[in-house]
């Protein structure tokens, strides 16, 4: 990952937020210049729902180089309070303590690391409430 | 739309596997040299070459098709055409647009693919998250496969379907290949054992997945003009649909998990071009890169209701010469996965079958055939159909 791409992506990575359309009024993640619902560009920044509940979740344990270093890892796919979908790691608990519909948090974790001198990259992930 | 007729002319194709002695150029270039072959033309008739590649640009050269055709010796336009890992079939698509169009008559088109360079499979991990959503799939930490688990969790949930009716796609699928000369895997492997393999993403197992492998295929396309013009044709198969529709790339901005919207729409316009329902295709060449993706897409194509595919899958209603025969050359799974080849290596499979020269996986009375190339999760899906009927709608 390159510095340019971390930079612009920070509020969306750090902050988890979305977009609210003023003209269509939904909501969507990620940010975008243009609502991909009505395509206006009449948009405001939306802080993302905080807790919601596991969709689906499965194992992985082979990736690039960069994601290996928590593997073997959960990846879920994440319904939002808010109604937006996410797909996001479910960290600190194992997969057998895992069922469909749990409560989840969001939470700010290490995604990835390039090597000991590279870039650390950051972003959320969910862990059970 | 263009009334211009398009056929397949020829055709070439490498064994698919493991093939460390040939650098990409020089697999690129068999596939196209037997294609020319094949087709009994002069070489210097063809007047273009497209192709599809995923990978070409990782491996040092970034144009292969350049270097193919250098082996072969032509000075043509040559252009390459990037649907991901279905770029196969989007290279074929142009082509077919470019012939259809009126401007070009005589085409090569050529998909490739050398993926035993890569040693790490951290590296093809990493090419095949370019597939999905990268930002916020892939460094999310999903991956290729994590995805298709979802798919086919939704699938199970929602119709019931169980893990023995997904284990009997690549079942049937390693059948069939055992009869195809050019597959990497040539032998049968049992319900039981598919059933009984580690989960590494469950509920997929560790023998689901379609190996990532070599493998080149080429094909030339020409108008009905440039074939009534050259009487040392001897061959040619009618293509009759050709359509290309996309989808929402990330999983999470869909609306389900348990169908493939953009095959749904590329199949509905491929028919509608051949004037045919689903009832009337008879072989079937499906992106099985995964259990559930065959499972999808005899559903979503049309050939079974909504739900009914693993039911029909393991109730044998697409084994060879059944009510429809899915993969007889056996799919993704058996023959190998070289990602560019594959979606001219499903029409070459149809072609082979139409021609007559399937040997012992060779289907009987067969009107259309249709191939189903998937890019990623189906953020963008290609359906083709070609006819052996002498004087079709």
């Amino acid at each position: 990952m390159e510095p340019p791409k971390i930079w612009r992506e920070r509020r969306e990575k750090y902050l988890a937020l979305g977009i609210l359309c003023q003209e269509c009024k939904k909501k969507s993640f990620p940010i975008t210049q243009y609502c991909p619902h009505c395509s206006s560009e009449d948009i405001s920044e939306l802080k993302l729902a905080q807790t919601g509940k596991i969709l689906h979740f499965t194992r992985v344990s082979q990736t690039a180089e960069e994601l290996m270093f928590y593997a073997p890892y959960i990846i879920g796919l994440v319904e939002l309070d808010d109604g937006i979908k996410v797909t996001g790691q479910i960290t600190d608990t194992k997969l057998e303590d895992l069922t469909e519909g749990m409560k989840v948090r969001m939470v700010f974790r290490t995604l990835s690391k390039n090597g000991e001198e590279g870039l650390i990259g950051y972003g959320f992930k969910f862990v059970l409430i | 739309m263009s009334k211009r007729k398009v056929y397949v002319i020829g055709y070439g194709i490498t064994k698919f596997g493991e093939h460390y002695e040939l650098n990409p150029s020089s697999s690129a270039s068999q596939a196209l040299s037997k294609a020319i072959q094949d087709a009994k033309i002069s070489k210097d008739l063809i007047q273009s070459l497209y192709f599809g590649s995923l990978v070409s640009n990782r491996n040092g050269q970034s144009y292969i098709g350049a270097e193919a055709s250098r082996e072969c010796n032509l000075n043509i336009p040559i252009t390459k055409i990037d649907v991901g890992n279905a770029s196969g079939a989007g290279a074929f698509h142009q082509a077919f647009i470019a012939i259809k169009s009126g401007l070009l008559d005589c085409i090569a088109v050529l998909g490739t693919e050398k993926l035993s360079d890569f040693v790490n499979s951290s590296t093809l991990e990493k090419i095949l998250g370019g597939t999905i959503d990268y930002q916020w799939e892939f460094e999310q930490g999903a991956t290729l496969t994590s995805l298709y688990a979802w798919m086919t969790q939704a699938h199970m949930k929602e119709f019931n379907t169980t893990m023995e009716q997904l284990a009997s796609v690549p079942v049937k699928n390693h059948k069939n290949g055992v009869n195809n000369p050019i597959a990497q895997f040539r032998r049968e492997i049992s319900l039981k054992r598919f059933l009984n393999a580690k989960r590494i993403s469950a509920p997929i197992g560790r023998f689901d997945p379609a190996t990532h492998c070599d493998g080149s295929a080429a094909v030339i396309i020409a108008s009905k003009e440039f074939v009534e013009s050259h009487s040392e044709i001897e061959r040619k198969v009618k293509v009759v649909g050709s359509a290309q529709s996309s989808d929402k790339i990330s999983l999470h901005h869909r609306g389900t998990l348990s169908s493939l919207l953009a095959t749904q729409i590329a199949s509905k316009k491929a028919y509608e071009m051949a004037q045919i329902s689903s009832k009337d295709i008879s072989i079937a060449e499906v992106h099985d890169s995964y259990p559930i993706g065959e499972i999808l897409a005899i559903e979503d194509l049309g050939f079974f209701q909504k739900g009914d595919g693993g039911k029909a899958t393991i109730e044998g209603k697409t084994q060879l010469n059944s009510d429809i025969s899915v993969n007889t050359s056996g799919g993704l799974k058996a023959r190998g996965d070289p990602f560019g080849a594959t979606g001219i290596a499903q029409i070459i499979e149809i072609i082979q079958q139409m021609r007559r020269e399937a040997n012992k996986r060779q289907v009987d009375d067969i009107k259309y055939g249709l191939t189903q190339n998937v890019m990623g999760t189906g953020a963008s899906v290609l359906v083709h159909i070609l006819s052996n009927m002498e004087d079709d709608k």
